[in-house]
């Protein structure tokens, strides 16, 4: 996902990324890191990182999108190139407020990104056309 | 996209090179240049035209293939603009959600555009939100930010696609038209007021051009024709440096109008 974060979170990502590498574990230093700029939806997204919730689907010509399923089962669609998620949070705090810069669901994406524990599942063009859209689940 | 744009202002324009940059002594050529996803803001009637000379200056100058998206059918066009048309698809989905699955379907085309172009934003993001939309929608903002974010995708998606094929027709650029609730003058509206589709837009377009009609003394006393002012800005910093502005000035004479449905007379800067 290309980032339109702040370079501090960027360079948080990155630290995970090369510590999950070496030691599987991210260091309790950076997690604290973690909650003093993603705030209380650090937690719940490291919970959906835990629960390995996000996933990667391809389609044949290529497209690609992260679907991560949410605390309450229901599926979220989340896009490669810039932040967008269909849930409440979304819509209230980061749109509406202007308090956040994503949900958990869009930070799991990265965490789950940096740490290489994405799921991956392919699907049918049309299948990935209906889910971009809004109108269909894989 | 705001190549194309300045090349639409620029073909139009009586004295061509002669930009009107507000940021003296910057580098050029202008970093805005860059930005493959604008939004043109104001009144529809000059928006469709300047959708419609986007469209055809990308087929006919740069021999792009343009998906051209609008709510309702265009009704008439200039013949002589016809030997363009084949690269150009006209689509008309009636709704949100049916704009949303073919701007959603375009990464199964076999030739995919390397513009796409969504006339009205306005009018698809203000229906009545259907019930079956992904069924998370808040309000208007999630499906600004839902549209918008899917056109961005898929730009980017088609840029590498085009890219990959060693096409010389990437990027893939975005240009879409929106009128605000507070420019149109809708009863109620503070005039200071901020529109929130608007911010939420803002987002995620990296340039912004605004359609401004000129009314002053003036402009009205200029002769029987409107004075429109056209500013072309980043709405946030480009990858390659920060955004600069740009401003033209249109004149639309009547006796044109007639010809071409709702065309520039001419832009000079």
């Amino acid at each position: 996902m290309r980032s339109f974060l702040p370079a501090v979170a960027e360079q948080l990502f990155r630290d995970i990324q090369r510590a999950y590498q070496e030691s599987t574990q991210i260091p309790d230093d950076l997690l604290i890191a973690l909650k003093f700029v993603f705030g209380s939806c650090a937690l719940q997204a490291l919970d959906l990182v835990d629960q390995r919730s996000v996933t990667c689907l391809s389609s044949p010509s290529g497209r690609q999108a992260f679907q991560v399923i949410g605390g309450s089962g229901r599926l979220y669609t989340c896009f490669l190139s810039c932040h967008y998620c269909p849930c409440p949070a979304f819509a209230y705090t980061v749109l509406r407020r202007n308090q956040g810069l994503l949900c958990k669901h869009i930070l799991a994406v990265y965490l789950c990104q940096a740490m290489a524990v994405t799921q991956q599942e392919s699907i049918p063009d049309q299948q990935m056309s209906a889910v971009l859209s809004g109108t269909g689940a894989p | 996209m705001t190549d194309i744009l300045t090349l639409v202002f620029r073909a139009f324009s009586p004295q061509t090179g002669q930009k009107k940059d507000p940021s003296v002594g910057a580098p050029s050529p202008a970093p805005l240049s860059s930005s493959s996803t604008a939004l043109l803001v104001g009144e529809h009637r000059l928006s469709r035209s300047v959708l419609l000379l986007a469209a055809v200056t990308a087929a006919s100058e740069l021999g792009v293939r343009v998906a051209f998206f609008a709510q309702s059918q265009i009704q008439s066009l200039p013949v002589f603009l016809s030997p363009h048309f084949q690269k150009i698809t006209f689509s008309y989905p009636r709704t949100l959600e049916q704009l949303l699955h073919q701007v959603a379907s375009l990464h199964e085309s076999p030739s995919p555009p390397s513009l796409i172009i969504v006339d009205r934003l306005d009018g698809f993001l203000r229906e009545p939100v259907a019930g079956s939309h992904a069924g998370f929608h808040s309000g208007p903002e999630s499906s600004a930010a839902h549209l918008s974010a899917l056109l961005c995708d898929t730009a980017a998606f088609l840029t590498g696609a085009l890219e990959q094929r060693g096409s010389s027709s990437a990027p893939c650029r975005v240009i879409a038209s929106f009128l605000s609730d507070v420019d149109s003058g809708q009863e109620g509206r503070d005039p200071s007021a901020t529109d929130p589709i608007l911010d939420v837009l803002d987002r995620y377009f990296q340039a912004r051009c605004t359609l401004d009609q000129d009314r002053s003394y003036e402009a009205v006393a200029a002769a029987a024709q409107e004075v429109w002012h056209i500013y072309v800005s980043g709405t946030k910093d480009c990858e390659e440096g920060p955004a600069l502005a740009q401003e033209w000035k249109l004149f639309s004479f009547p006796d044109e109008k007639e010809t071409l449905d709702d065309p520039p007379g001419g832009f000079t800067d």
